[in-house]
């Protein structure tokens, strides 16, 4: 099957400049004279959150949320969540075994469920513990994924807003509204003085009711919260996958290479090329704030949106070599992060980039966390992941994103 | 107790020139007109390891070392 396919712009960046050159792409995401453009209809999800404010109050905000990722953070929900929560999906994966005794499953949603948890506990979302309130949740955030990125939608896109505002309330009332409400009467104590503040929960959402500011509306937390647990769990999903097939290629034409599936260096830079081709957000829309001249020459007036297509930035050849539109774990990138665009750029730039790629900025600067693609990947292979030869993946067709919809696999080690 | 010894370095290739760590400590770093952050005293007493620690982890890159 074809596992690398061309980004053909869906309607809502038709008709606009398109910019594909790595450095032109760079240029502009650098750049002060632009504002974010992504995400105009999808405000209800995720309007006024970090992704979609810009300069004073985007660095005010961002400072707000970077302690949940510290370095210590990090480490934390590595070791302390996420690698367990691997070992418990992988566990309850069991009870899917076929009358062959092969265990079956799909990969999208056993690594949403590996997912759930962490997403779940760097917001602020309690009492995702047991494998049915998992399941509700994770159900929730991918919901709340097809309403955030509905500018992308197949479907008509106001029904799309409609279904996912009304499943919103549901998630508000099952796990958001209780989440908040604990919350509130835990900063209450500490206020009181019957707490400290070490006792606070140290997630988004106490953060916000913690220094709440006068000028945010009410539901900005929910539309923040949306954010995180739509980020948190779509980059790592949406990635896994493609790694998985890739690699499964890789091993075919290099055998020699097939013992390297435990190797937590190679994993690493196998999943940045995977996130390098197949992008969470394959481009983004950017407003000039003013009449702009780029440094080819090409003019931007003001107020003029454009699109910046990080599917093919990410596979110039004047960056990444003249294979750059093939997957190569060897692939060496002096110059530019292994990822390319995969987290955006400029202060846009993903701020949970560290949970998915570990802490390292760059693959030779190994700092104490390996990120949720080396664990995962490491973790599948240890059960021994196979692609099912009878019912291979396939893409998903509600969405223009090159994100596969079924992926189903086979787990001989369990 | 021996007071911390900082390294403190900025990688170019990947500093996206936010300017983030200037306006966390403009006693630390500074940016420059290509639009890179730069180091200004690599060897800080240890009454700024909040702040480098702020400007590390607040860079969206994560660009900075210490």
């Amino acid at each position: 099957m074809e596992t690398i396919r061309d980004l053909i712009p869906p309607p809502h960046i038709q008709g606009i400049k398109h910019f594909v050159d790595y450095a032109l792409v760079d240029e502009i995401l650098r750049s002060k004279n632009f504002r974010q453009g992504s995400h105009q209809e999808s405000q209800p999800f995720f309007g006024d959150s970090l992704l979609t404010i810009d300069h004073d109050v985007h660095f005010e905000r961002r400072r707000l949320q970077a302690p949940l990722f510290r370095k210590e953070a990090l480490e934390y929900y590595e070791h302390k969540e996420l690698l367990p929560l691997i070992d418990k999906a992988l566990e309850e994966c069991k009870e899917n075994r076929d009358e062959t005794g092969i265990v079956r499953t799909d990969l999208c949603a056993l690594v949403r469920t590996m997912l759930a948890r962490i997403s779940a506990v760097t917001t602020g979302i309690d009492d995702v513990d047991t494998p049915e309130r998992t399941d509700a949740f994770r159900t929730y955030i991918e919901q709340l994924g097809t309403g955030a990125t509905v500018e992308w939608s197949t479907e008509d896109h106001s029904e799309v807003i409609s279904r996912i505002l009304k499943i919103r309330e549901g998630f508000v009332q099952e796990f958001y509204g209780p989440s908040v409400e604990r919350r509130k009467k835990l900063i209450e104590q500490f206020r009181n003085g019957d707490l400290s503040e070490d006792e606070l929960p140290r997630d988004l959402l106490t953060l916000m009711y913690l220094h709440w500011n006068e000028e945010w509306d009410e539901e900005l937390p929910l539309r923040e919260a949306t954010l995180y647990l739509v980020a948190s769990s779509q980059t790592t999903t949406h990635a896994v996958p493609h790694m998985m097939i890739h690699l499964h290629e890789w091993f075919e034409e290099h055998p020699e290479d097939f013992e390297k599936r435990f190797d937590r260096d190679f994993l690493k830079q196998a999943g940045h090329e995977a996130i390098r081709l197949h992008l969470p957000s394959p481009a983004l829309l950017r407003i000039a704030l003013e009449d702009v001249t780029l440094s080819n020459g090409t003019t931007i007036k003001k107020d003029e949106r454009v699109a910046c297509l990080f599917t093919p930035a990410n596979r110039d050849k004047t960056v990444f070599g003249d294979n750059a539109r093939s997957f190569n774990p060897y692939r060496e990138t002096p110059n530019v992060k292994p990822w390319g665009f995969a987290f955006g750029g400029g202060e846009h730039t993903c701020i949970g980039r560290t949970l998915v790629t570990g802490l390292s900025a760059r693959t030779d600067n190994d700092e104490g966390t390996d990120g949720t693609l080396v664990n995962i990947a490491a973790a599948l292979y240890k059960a021994g992941i196979e692609i099912d030869p009878l019912d291979l993946p396939t893409y998903t067709e509600l969405s223009h994103h090159d994100a596969y919809g079924r992926f189903p696999i086979l787990l001989t080690n369990l | 107790m021996a007071s911390k010894v900082f390294n403190l370095r900025i990688d170019r290739e990947i500093c996206q020139g936010t300017g983030y760590c200037v306006r966390i400590s403009p006693e630390l770093f500074e940016l420059e007109d290509s639009l890179h952050a730069k180091v200004l005293n690599d060897a800080p007493p240890a009454e700024f390891e909040e702040k480098i620690l702020e400007a590390a982890t607040l860079c969206p890159t994560r660009a900075i070392t210490y």
